[in-house]
């Protein structure tokens, strides 16, 4: 930067001096053959050193050398060495005021040296031109020490004054032997002069001859140094003087596009941007009047909870609006099938259909058509007609593309194993009946039901052979079997019976035809049956109870003179309807006989202690199939073909209506902590109800072929049966947590197989030990089967 | 010794316990796969180079490392992991004899319980009554008395003198105790023993023959004098269980000495393992231990199946259960902690209703199924019985071997049967 700010300024200089010669031609053309005299001493050739001292002298006497005299000089210089060739070298003279060497001239030239020269150009165009100068003017004053430093007193603009003569034609000094006067006023005496002689032997000898030039102004012969050559050269064929100037120097972009945070330019505002307006006072004028006459109304003053609600929803607009996500979003429509060869004007012979297949194709309904056009074959493709339907086909094209909305789908990349829930394996969850054990043979015909008594020791079924026998559980030996006589009604065959729970109480329920019958069947603790027949002979009826009161189902004790009495019976319900069901309450007071046909006294509920028999339902809300009391709770349940109803007892009111989603629920179960029920259905089902949760099921099992006939849950064990039609008796794991947030966990453990299906039915009932994980089953084939 | 060379061969000790067979002790060379014949059919030559007097032809059984050698010998150490490199130690055994069927009582119902004595043998049967058979098969006495199905029976004395005496406990909830003057052939009830509030499933006689303890459904302990004379003994009417039989004689009721209560299902079965401890197994999957004279319940070990039947050996002191499942375990009541199951034996197909310890062979017990097989066992060999013993077409609900000669099975076939035992060789 640095360099070239020089040689910029270098070059204004002297663009500035040119026109400057102009203006003063004349005057610096006198001056001219002064300008020679300048020489710069300090490096004197070897060869030149006989002109040393005369140099030294020189400088001593004309030691104000300036930098402006220096460019003035070099102005000159420059004009004078584009004049200074004239015969032998190639340069021109073009310069008017240039000067016109005569040969006394040149010999003066040729007496100067070239470093002296050489000295002046470096001076001049190097571009450290102040720093050499004092450099070697320090030389200079170290040399002559005694005399005042010349440019203590000089100003670098001043004129050369070695010789102060100033700007006159040197002709004036011919005739003289000085050529001008120094500073102090000294003669400066002209330089000898030799003869032609003299001059052509020089011209001979000295090599340095051609390039020797003569300061006018000094008389002294100045060689130019090589440097000085190239000068003229350079400004000869118009280029930069300086050599060393680069012209491609790089490029360095001060005004850069990029925005600066300092301003490069830095001029003042213009003065017009102090003045005021004139049109912004007009408008301001107008705007004052329309207020002052009030056509505009100054805005109101901000109040504060406007400005308080001066917040903004930094997140809007990441919400897309509806548009452009519906266009982010966008599906092509569907691209039309390609048409196949059946299409094509000539289609293959096996495109094309036969007769029948036509007829076939006629026939069908429109939609169900496979093509909904018939292949046709044309010899060429000039005779195809138009085609009727292309409007109509289009049309539907349209519609079905606007109709139907498209819709991104969704691929989930799930592993199927992921889907199947996590179950522990049926192994840990033992123990749980895994095989068949014992076969309880007797019966002749179907076994209906089966029920187990409290202690786990005994076990009654009841048959369609009208019997019903009393079996030890452990050795399968029938110990008891009652026959029922079948009366007037026909078959009598064995609904249902129910072990009374309670521990104390000896007596089994028999639903049988339309009676339900009390036996005692005098098994076990000999203490309790006794105690039994003791408290039902000791009933005494109050009168006043039974008055006035509807009586639905008829009591009738057995008398101890009875024949039956032998066979442990001890009370007859004689109800208006056939009884499909019996089931006791858990403290074994209340029984429950369900009548299907009942209509609205299809549900009766008996006490045991008052013999009397009470109807809760008014209403029949469909058919009963069975009826469950809670465990421990007020509620009875009953199943009708499709719902569940749970009612409060004591409130008498429905708290519950469960929907099964079954088509016909067949049997009920409900575990022994009373939130759970299992529903077995007709329809092969067989669904967990979780009463906290919801009336629908918490979850449908379907692992059965056929109808299930029951189901029943463990008293202890977290397990539940369910059997089947199918021949099977399917044992879940059904584990109820404490904690309610937990949900039960339900795993099938075990396909237990062993009746054989007779007349459509398989298994009819199935009922668990009370205290084993043991579950016995009876079936069409005549016997019960106990799986452990 | 085997002329094929190419097969592999297995070098062999053989040593014996029996000091009639034994042989010196040289190592054979005896191919891998050979079994239990081959092995016999050595011993046999062996012997006889030995010594002329045995007869050749004599049935042995082999035992590696306590068990028996029951497939081809290179399997065998195969399944044991044992290497065949080394010299394998054999040790032989005379072969147990084949229990022989001999007899076959008909009862006219079920055969519930039955216990021999020297010449005896009685049974109870679900028609309520006990009977009296000779060891050869003669009925002696056919003896109602309790209104329910008799579930248990035991000698009480029954060696050989005038009167004998016998236990049966019933449906009825009633013990009966039981005098039988042989010579006249007449029976008479001295004791009832109420108390029970169930059918009374199982009693046990103690050594000194003075005391028995009895379990019942109704899950209590009762310990009984089984004295002909006990405090609190009252006379009573025996009322007679159908006017058929008109046995109205005089008899004591006899009340329990000790109730004990600790099982929370039904007692199955109960054993003296001492003088004053006593064992029961019940329902509930547990072993109890109990110290009778400080009536407590000693310790307690828990099963997983149900247990029905019990037995416990003087001989090994150990003892065999039969559960509500297929197998058979072996119990040791001395240990406290580890496996107290010592070993199962498997291979009955049904419940095992009832299991018997050999009176005189501390190896050997029998056991009856639900599957109608009744089978002897080695304790040695816990994969396969010894032998199996078929003829019975319904449930075995008892065995018995009380008689070494004898093994009892009583089924729901009606049947009792007899099987002899030859077991005079082996009088440990």
């Amino acid at each position: 930067m640095f360099r070239l700010f020089i040689s910029g300024r270098a070059t204004r200089v002297l663009t500035s001096s040119s026109t400057r010669n102009r203006m003063s031609s004349k005057s610096r053309s006198k001056r001219k053959p002064d300008q020679f005299d300048f020489v710069d001493k300090g490096a004197n050739d070897s060869d030149s050193s006989e002109s040393e001292e005369s140099v030294y002298s020189g400088l001593e006497e004309e030691p104000d050398t300036s930098e402006e005299d220096q460019e003035q000089s070099s102005d000159q210089s420059d004009n004078d060495s584009s004049d200074n060739d004239d015969d032998d070298d190639d340069v021109t003279l073009d310069d008017k005021s240039g000067l016109e060497l005569s040969t006394e001239q040149r010999k003066e030239l040729s007496t100067a040296s070239d470093d002296e020269l050489n000295e002046i150009n470096d001076q001049r165009y190097t571009g450290n031109v102040k720093s050499q100068n004092r450099k070697q003017r320090k030389q200079i004053t170290v040399k002559t020490a005694d005399r005042p430093d010349e440019y203590d007193y000089d100003s670098s603009d001043e004129e050369d004054i070695r010789n102060t003569v100033g700007n006159i034609p040197l002709e004036w000094y011919r005739e003289y032997p000085h050529i001008g006067y120094d500073i102090e006023g000294n003669r400066l005496l002209k330089p000898e002069k030799g003869d032609q002689l003299d001059e052509f032997l020089n011209k001979m000898d000295n090599p340095n001859y051609w390039r020797t030039v003569t300061n006018k102004m000094t008389g002294q012969n100045v060689v130019l140094s090589k440097e000085d050559l190239g000068l003229i050269q350079n400004l000869q064929s118009s280029k930069h003087p300086d050599s060393m100037a680069e012209n491609y120097q790089p490029w360095i972009d001060f005004f850069t596009h990029e925005k600066m945070i300092h301003p490069v330019t830095n001029h003042p505002q213009h003065k017009r941007s102090f003045i005021p307006s004139k049109w912004e006072k007009l408008k301001v004028g107008q705007m004052v009047h329309a207020l002052k006459m009030g056509w505009m109304k100054p805005t109101k003053a901000k109040t504060e909870e406007e400005e308080e609600e001066n917040f903004y929803m930094l997140w809007k607009e990441d919400e897309e609006s509806e548009i452009t996500r519906r266009y982010r979003a966008h599906l092509p429509a569907p691209k039309m099938p390609l048409p196949s060869h059946a299409e094509s004007y000539n289609p293959p012979p096996e495109y094309l259909l036969t007769k029948e297949e036509e007829e076939k194709w006629q026939n069908m309904e429109p939609e169900e058509r496979r093509m909904n056009f018939l292949p046709q074959k044309y010899s060429s493709l000039r005779l195809v007609p138009a085609y009727k339907r292309f409007i109509n086909e289009r049309f539907e094209r349209c519609l079905d593309l606007y109709l139907c909305p498209r819709k991104p789908k969704i691929r989930m990349n799930i592993n199927p194993e992921d889907l199947i829930p996590k179950l522990p394996k049926p192994r840990d969850l033992q123990p749980f009946p895994t095989a068949q054990a014992i076969v309880y043979r007797g019966h002749s015909d179907i076994v209906r039901t089966i029920s187990v008594d409290p202690t786990g020791q005994w076990l009654v079924s009841g048959s369609d052979d009208g019997s019903v026998r009393f079996w030890e559980v452990s050795t399968g030996r029938c110990m008891k079997s009652i026959t029922m006589e079948t009366g007037s009604l026909g078959n009598m065959c064995i609904r249902s019976v129910a072990w009374n729970p309670h521990p104390d109480v000896s007596l089994v329920a028999i639903a049988m035809g339309q009676t339900v019958i009390l036996v005692n069947p005098g098994l076990g603790d000999k203490m309790v049956t006794n105690n039994t027949d003791n408290v039902l002979h000791s009933f005494s009826p109050t009168e006043e109870e039974s008055m006035g009161k509807k009586v639905y189902a008829d009591w009738s004790s057995i008398d101890t003179s009875d024949k039956r009495f032998e066979n442990g019976f001890r009370l007859l319900l004689q109800h208006p309807k056939e009884v499909s069901q019996v089931t006791w309450h858990g403290r074994g007071d209340y029984f429950a006989s369900v009548m299907p046909k009942g209509d609205s006294m299809s549900v009766l509920i008996h006490q045991l202690s008052r013999r009397r028999s009470q109807n809760p339902f008014n209403k029949s809300k469909g058919m009963v199939q069975c009826v469950l009391f809670h465990p421990v709770r007020p509620f009875l349940f009953v199943a009708t073909q499709r719902y569940v109803r749970v009612y409060n007892l004591l409130k008498q009111e429905l708290s519950k209506k469960l929907m099964t989603n079954c088509k016909w629920v067949s049997s009920m179960a409900v575990h022994s902590g009373g939130d759970n029920i299992i529903i077995g259905s007709y329809d092969c089902r067989l669904s967990w109800f979780d009463l906290d949760v919801s009336t629908k099921p918490y979850q449908t099992l379907r692992h059965h072929k056929r109808a299930v006939r029951a189901v029943n849950y463990h008293r202890k064990y977290p397990l539940f049966a369910s059997a089947s039609d199918d021949g099977t008796v399917i044992v879940c794991h059904g584990m109820v947590y404490n904690d309610l947030l937990k949900n039960p966990l339900i795993v099938p453990v075990k396909i237990l197989k062993g009746h054989a299906i007779s007349h459509d039915l398989g298994v009819l009932d199935c009922v668990f030990h009370p205290s084993q994980p043991w579950v016995f089953s009876c079936g069409a084939d005549t016997t019960i089967r106990l799986f452990t | 010794m085997m002329a094929d060379e190419n097969t592999p061969h297995v070098q062999a000790k053989f040593f014996t316990k029996q000091s009639q067979y034994s042989i010196p002790d040289t190592p054979y060379s005896v191919p891998a796969a050979v079994g239990t014949s081959e092995l016999s059919s050595l011993i046999n030559q062996i012997l006889k180079g030995s010594d002329d007097s045995v007869d050749a032809g004599i049935e042995f059984d082999f035992l590696l490392d306590g068990e028996f050698l029951r497939v081809p010998l290179d399997k065998h150490l195969e399944n044991r992991g044992v290497s065949s490199e080394d010299i394998v130690e054999i040790e032989f055994v005379e072969r147990q004899p084949a229990p022989k069927p001999e007899d076959s009582l008909l009862h006219d119902d079920w055969v519930s319980c039955l216990q021999g004595c020297k010449e005896c043998i009685l049974s109870g049967s679900y028609d309520n009554t006990v009977r009296i058979w000779t060891t050869t098969g003669a009925p002696l006495l056919t003896i109602p008395g309790h209104s329910a199905p008799v579930k248990c029976v035991k000698w009480l004395s029954g060696d050989g003198g005038p009167t004998c005496r016998f236990i049966s406990g019933s449906h009825d909830q009633t013990i009966l105790i039981w005098e039988w003057h042989r010579e006249e052939n007449s029976v008479e009830c001295v004791h009832a023993c109420r108390g029970h509030a169930g059918s009374v499933d199982c009693i046990a006689i103690n050594e000194e023959r003075d005391k028995f303890v009895s379990g019942s459904w109704d899950k209590m302990l009762k310990l009984w004098s089984a004295a002909a004379v006990a405090e609190g003994d009252q006379e009573e009417q025996l009322e007679a269980p159908t006017k058929k039989q008109k046995i109205s004689k005089k008899v004591q009721t006899r009340v329990p000495v000790l109730t004990l209560s600790g099982h929370t299902e039904g007692i199955s079965a109960a054993e003296w393992l001492s003088r004053s401890e006593v064992c029961t197994a019940s329902w509930d999957h547990t072993l109890r231990l109990w110290d009778m004279e400080k009536a407590t319940q000693t310790s307690q070990m828990q099963g997983t199946k149900v247990f029905l039947d019990m037995s416990y050996s003087l001989l090994n002191r150990q003892i065999v259960t039969a559960s509500a499942d297929r197998h058979l375990r072996l119990w040791d009541p001395r240990t406290t902690d580890g496996a107290i199951v010592k070993c199962t034996y498997t291979s009955h197909n049904g419940w095992v209703s009832s299991v018997s310890w050999s009176p005189v062979n501390q190896y050997l017990f029998i056991s009856g199924s639900y599957d109608t097989v009744m089978k002897l066992w080695d304790t040695r060999s816990p994969k396969a019985p010894l032998y199996n013993m078929s003829g019975h077409e319904e449930k075995i609900l008892a065995v018995d071997w009380s008689i070494p000669s004898l093994l009892l099975s009583g089924a729901a076939d009606n049947h009792l049967k007899v099987f002899q035992y030859n077991d005079e060789k082996h009088g440990t």
